[in-house]
């Protein structure tokens, strides 16, 4: 509609601004017109249009018909399309309106080629409207009195013009007004019908392209009634437990029609409907009795109802209505079973009787109370015990022995049967096997394998497994012909229950078979804590506790231990759940281990924290196989060291001890008969007690008797040791030589040589000087004697005067200290320290003081001598006892030189290495 | 004859018998609703005793049980056209005095007046099976209607319902002796008797 006014007003519009050549008097003239005016077309349908000019125009402006252009919308239409009629007239055709819009122009090219609009047209393009389709009606009740009808229809395609939808309807011998949809166009109701005549309806639909009409149905509208439901509906309990008596309002009259019914009912919170035979209310009424209903129990109710022939439409349902079936006595004792305990007294038990409360449907009503009698089968004399009980359980002491439980619940109107359960003193028979568990349909089912004797019903006992609860029994019973059932209760998923079955026969029960079970397990909530029992070199053994069963969430199915090395790569080794200890072998010693462990359930594992350790360098014993074999080897090489060196005993003394000849002993020394009476040693042997030197130099002089040689035998073997001499450098090979002194100032291979040049006519003496003393500048002084004098003290000591040409003759003293005290001089190793003191700037000699003491003593035993020195009373030659066990030392002393020769001070010291004092 | 010896115009003849009288129960049962409505609207007593309206068919009739069928059909016709102008009247006395405000009896009684309607359109083709042809209504039509005040017209009109709730009933049993086969030839003597 709104597009059609556009385009009318557009073409006015164009009328209004174009088409003029001429004005005249104000007014707007046009040169020529289009026919046909603001046509509808159908889509698709040809199409001619005609311009037609003014006469007067064609003079005026000298216009004609030749010149004229068609446009539609600006667009020039194609020269082909044109036809010139005659000098005023044009036409143009279209062969498919579709190409056409609005608006159709007629335009003039004039003089100076100066395009003029003439005149447009708005064109309106559509279709005729379709055959409306599947015209179905039906007649609401809105109330007692009014029925409308409304009906539908299919309007067909859309017709992009303005189309009219109007639903006619007649009786055979009276027209209707007819029914105007509003707002829509594919239905239309009716207000109010007449039932028992028959109705024409039909559709009618038009617009500016045609009209259609659909099929006429012919109907009567009472077969097209869709009845309001009964109303008032009311539920009365009747006499009977078992049946409610429904009564309602019909709301159409028994002259309209006649109704049949349809009940239905559920039980309160039930959602699924009962539905009464439809053929027990196929009949008109307005009340039913509903039977076969529980007792004590709300039952919902609603009602529909349709024409009794079944021709038209079922109503609504009803509003819903409740009602409560009266009591009736229980129809089942309730279940019973039972625990007992035997660990109060061996001679009685503590009997837990439990029944479950009866199912509303069993119950039948209120239970008021329940009535328990227990009765002992052994002895048949004794009266049965009654209890009456308002809980659903009851504990006795009973003896033991077997016993028979009844129990009866009782509401207002009856007690139910009696419910018995025998308790026999011992569950002698056979049990079931073969007991297994199943999840199914988020229930955990229980099966089992019957034993052959006949069972009378079974009884399931189950109780959720925890650690933070006491195992609370719950039970069940099913008849004795199943083998599985679900567990009626609230089980849990991941929680572990631990299902028993019971046998129970007429004549006694059996055995529990017990099974766990898990509803649904999942990963255990943590894993175990693994920690080092043992770690050695190259295994340790791991221990760890079992999950608790609250942590476990399912059956654990393995362990899995996992270690790796700092840097290395993780292994894992599964491990049998039983187990709660684990040694990991082929570890690598000393290494930083971390192990952690999982335990896995059907549905997956979790880990536990980790654990370091780091295994041990040495393995067991290790140590001790490398120690003991050391030791013992060591302590070997010393057995063999000291054997070899008892052995050798007398090579090694000679090599390290060598034998110095003692003057003392020898021949000439024999041969001095005073030279003992010059030696008072008593006052030394007080001032030196024996031990208490700790350290001593020995001069082992041997004394060869036997080796008296002439003085031409030894002469070439001292030639021979004068060059030895010479060529040891400043030592002297033919004094002695000092244990401690090196091989340099020593001259071992000389010993025999010495001995014998002891012996010689030819005695050398040579010192040699090594460092200075105190400020005194070191020089070494080799001095030797050629003198083959027997040396004495006194000429010694004669000789020291007069040997130094300069007159500097140094003066020599000689000591002797024994350390030993069972030794003789000459089979005891010594220690001999020499020092010769060449004079500096004085050339002075004062004296020798050569001493081996120990080191706090020193001092004390230098002063000792120095003040001997000054005293000079000491004789002046070196005594050396043979008998005694200590050599005392000797302050040896010439004549006292001069003032100037003497030196001013004396400290004595210590032998150094490189000292060396002549003999 | 010969057409209501067709079995499909005894078809059609039994099933226009049986709704003609569910629709002169549901007639009847309409009119005793609107009577309710009417005697309430109106301000009239229930009770009221109201004579014999001029022009209005009676009823009761005697030795209904001896009628032809032809005759039953004429005298229900005859009735119904007279109640169709009567309730006309009516309506349009109504919708005079009280406009569209009380649009309850209004359209109880155009309801009421369509089914009158209706019935008679059931008899006229009745008469049609009975190849008798309905009678003209140019004959038929009730005297004119005197000039009464509105009382007068209330309890005429009071009148005329409870009239029409007899004629439903009457017509119903009308209609069930037709149905019943011995009347079927015995009604056809009849329509040679009939004027």
């Amino acid at each position: 509609m709104f597009s059609g006014w556009n385009w009318v007003a557009y073409g006015l519009c164009l009328l209004l601004n174009f088409c003029s050549l001429e004005v005249s008097g104000g007014l707007v003239q046009s040169c020529g017109h289009i026919i046909p005016e603001s046509p509808v077309l159908a889509l698709g349908s040809n199409f001619t249009a005609l311009c037609i000019l003014n006469e007067s125009c064609l003079d005026f402006g000298n216009i004609y018909a030749n010149q004229i252009i068609w446009k539609i919308k600006n667009k020039v239409v194609p020269k082909e399309q044109y036809r010139e009629i005659n000098r005023t007239v044009s036409s143009v055709t279209f062969n498919d309106t579709s190409s056409l819009a609005t608006p159709l122009t007629c335009n003039i090219l004039a003089d100076g080629q100066i395009e003029q609009n003439i005149y447009g047209i708005a064109v309106t393009i559509g279709l005729p409207p379709e055959k409306p389709k599947n015209l179905s009606c039906i007649v609401h009740q809105v109330s007692k009195l009014i029925y409308p009808m409304t009906c539908t229809w299919n309007p067909g395609r859309h017709t992009f013009l303005d189309t009219h939808f109007r639903l006619k309807y007649r009786w055979p011998q009276d027209e209707f007004p007819d029914c105007i949809p509003k707002d829509v166009n594919n239905s239309c109701t009716i207000t109010d019908v007449q039932f028992f005549v028959n109705l024409e309806v039909w559709v009618e639909a038009a617009n500016a392209l045609g009209k259609a009409e659909s099929d006429r149905l012919v109907l009567d509208p009472i077969e097209i009634v869709k009845p309001l439901p009964p109303h008032n509906l009311s539920v009365n309990s009747g006499i009977l437990p078992t049946v409610l008596k429904l009564s309602w309002e019909n709301l159409i009259s028994g002259a309209v029609m006649k109704l049949k019914f349809n009940i239905r009912y559920r039980t309160t919170g039930d959602t699924n409907w009962i539905q009464v035979p439809p053929e027990d209310t196929a009949s008109p009424r307005t009340s039913f009795s509903v039977q076969g209903l529980r007792p004590y129990t709300e039952y919902v109710f609603s009602i529909r109802c349709m024409k009794e022939d079944g021709v038209g439409y079922w109503s609504d349902w009803s509003e819903e209505k409740t009602g409560v079936t009266t009591e009736d006595k229980p129809s089942k004792g309730p279940p019973i079973w039972r625990i007992i305990d035997a660990s109060d007294s061996p001679a009685s038990w503590t009997v837990r009787l439990m029944w479950k409360t009866l199912e509303p449907f069993e119950a039948n009503g209120i239970i008021l109370r329940y009535e328990v009698t227990v009765r002992a089968k052994s002895s048949l004399s004794s009266p049965a015990e009654k209890y009456n009980v308002n809980t659903t359980n009851l504990t006795l002491k009973l003896p033991n022995g077997t016993y028979e439980v009844t129990v009866i619940a009782r509401n207002r109107v009856g007690a139910s049967p009696p419910s018995v359960l025998l308790i026999p003193a011992s569950n002698s028979k056979a049990p079931v096997k073969n007991v297994r568990t199943l999840p199914k349909d988020g229930k955990l089912w229980v099966g089992w394998t019957a034993p052959n004797s006949y069972v009378l019903k079974y009884v399931i006992e189950w109780c959720l497994v925890s650690n933070s609860s006491d195992c609370i029994i719950e039970w069940q019973n099913e008849p004795g012909n199943v083998q599985g059932t679900y567990l009626r209760g609230d089980i849990k998923p991941f929680k572990c229950y631990l299902i028993t079955v019971y046998p129970l026969y007429a004549d006694g029960q059996g055995s529990g078979q017990s099974v766990k079970a898990y509803l649904q397990q999942d990963r255990p909530s943590k894993g175990p804590t693994v920690q080092t029992k043992k770690v050695g070199k190259a295994e340790a053994v791991l221990t760890w506790n079992h999950l608790t069963v609250d942590e476990q969430n399912g059956f654990i199915r393995s362990y899995t231990i996992l270690y790796k090395t700092v840097d290395g790569n993780e292994t894992a080794v599964t491990v049998d759940p039983s187990k709660t200890e684990y040694t990991l072998s082929s570890l690598t010693s000393d290494t930083l281990y971390t192990v952690r462990m999982m335990a896995y359930t059907d549905e997956g594992g979790r880990s536990g924290p980790d654990f370091t350790f780091t295994t041990q360098k040495f393995g067991k014993g290790e140590i001790e196989a490398i120690v003991v074999p050391v030791c013992l080897a060591f302590l070997l090489i010393v057995l063999l060291g000291v054997l070899f060196c008892f052995n050798k005993r007398d090579l090694i003394k000679k090599h390290i001890w060598p034998i110095v000849p003692d003057p003392s002993k020898s021949n000439i020394a024999q041969w001095s008969p005073q030279v003992p009476a010059k030696h008072n040693f008593s006052s030394k042997d007080q001032m030196y007690p024996e031990g208490s030197f700790t350290d001593v130099s020995v001069v082992e002089i041997e004394a060869d008797d036997k080796k008296s040689f002439s003085e031409q035998d030894l002469k070439p073997f001292d030639l021979l040791k004068k060059e030895k001499s010479t060529s040891e450098g400043h030592s002297s090979g033919i004094g002695g030589s000092s244990c401690m002194s090196s091989p340099r100032q020593s001259v071992s291979d000389s010993d025999e040589g010495e001995s014998t040049q002891n012996t010689s006519s030819t005695v050398q003496y040579s010192t040699v000087v090594l460092n200075g003393y105190r400020d005194q500048t070191p020089v070494q002084v080799f001095s030797r004697s050629e003198s083959t004098q027997p040396l004495l003290d006194s000429e010694e000591r004669s000789e020291d005067h007069t040997g130094g040409g300069d007159g500097t003759t140094p003066r020599q003293q000689y000591f002797k200290q024994s350390g030993g005290q069972d030794e003789t001089n000459t089979d005891r190793p010594c220690f001999e320290r020499t020092r010769q003191i060449t004079p500096t700037n004085e050339g002075d000699l004062v004296g020798f003081a050569q001493l081996q003491i120990s080191g706090h003593s020193s001092q004390l035993f230098g002063l000792g001598l120095e003040k001997n020195i000054q005293e000079a009373a000491l004789p002046d030659v070196l005594q050396t006892s043979i008998e005694g066990q200590t050599v005392r030392p000797e302050t040896v002393a010439g004549n006292p030189p001069s003032a100037d020769e003497m030196p001013k001070s004396y400290l004595p010291q210590t032998v150094r290495q490189g000292g060396y004092m002549p003999q | 004859m010969a057409a209501a010896d067709s079995p499909s115009a005894a078809l059609q003849r039994r099933d226009l018998c049986s709704r003609g009288i569910r629709l002169a129960g549901k007639m009847r049962s309409d009119v005793i609703d609107l009577l309710d409505t009417y005697v309430e609207r109106q301000g009239l007593d229930a009770s009221a005793s109201v004579v014999t309206v001029e022009g209005v068919p009676v009823a009761a009739v005697e030795r209904w049980d001896e009628q032809t069928g032809t005759q039953r059909l004429l005298e229900n016709l005859a009735a119904y056209r007279a109640f169709r102008v009567l309730l006309a009247q009516m309506l349009e006395e109504h919708r005079e005095q009280l406009g569209d405000a009380d649009t309850a009896l209004g359209r109880a009684l155009a309801a009421v007046l369509l089914q009158v309607s209706a019935f008679a359109y059931h008899l006229e083709e009745l008469l049609r099976l009975e190849s008798r042809g309905p009678p003209s209504e140019e004959g038929t039509a009730p005297p004119p209607v005197p000039h009464l005040g509105l009382f007068e017209r209330k309890l005429r009109g009071l009148g005329v319902l409870r009239e029409l709730a007899q004629w439903a009933v009457r017509s119903a049993r009308d209609l069930r002796q037709l149905t019943k086969p011995s009347l079927g030839s015995s009604s056809a003597p009849s329509w040679a008797e009939s004027p």
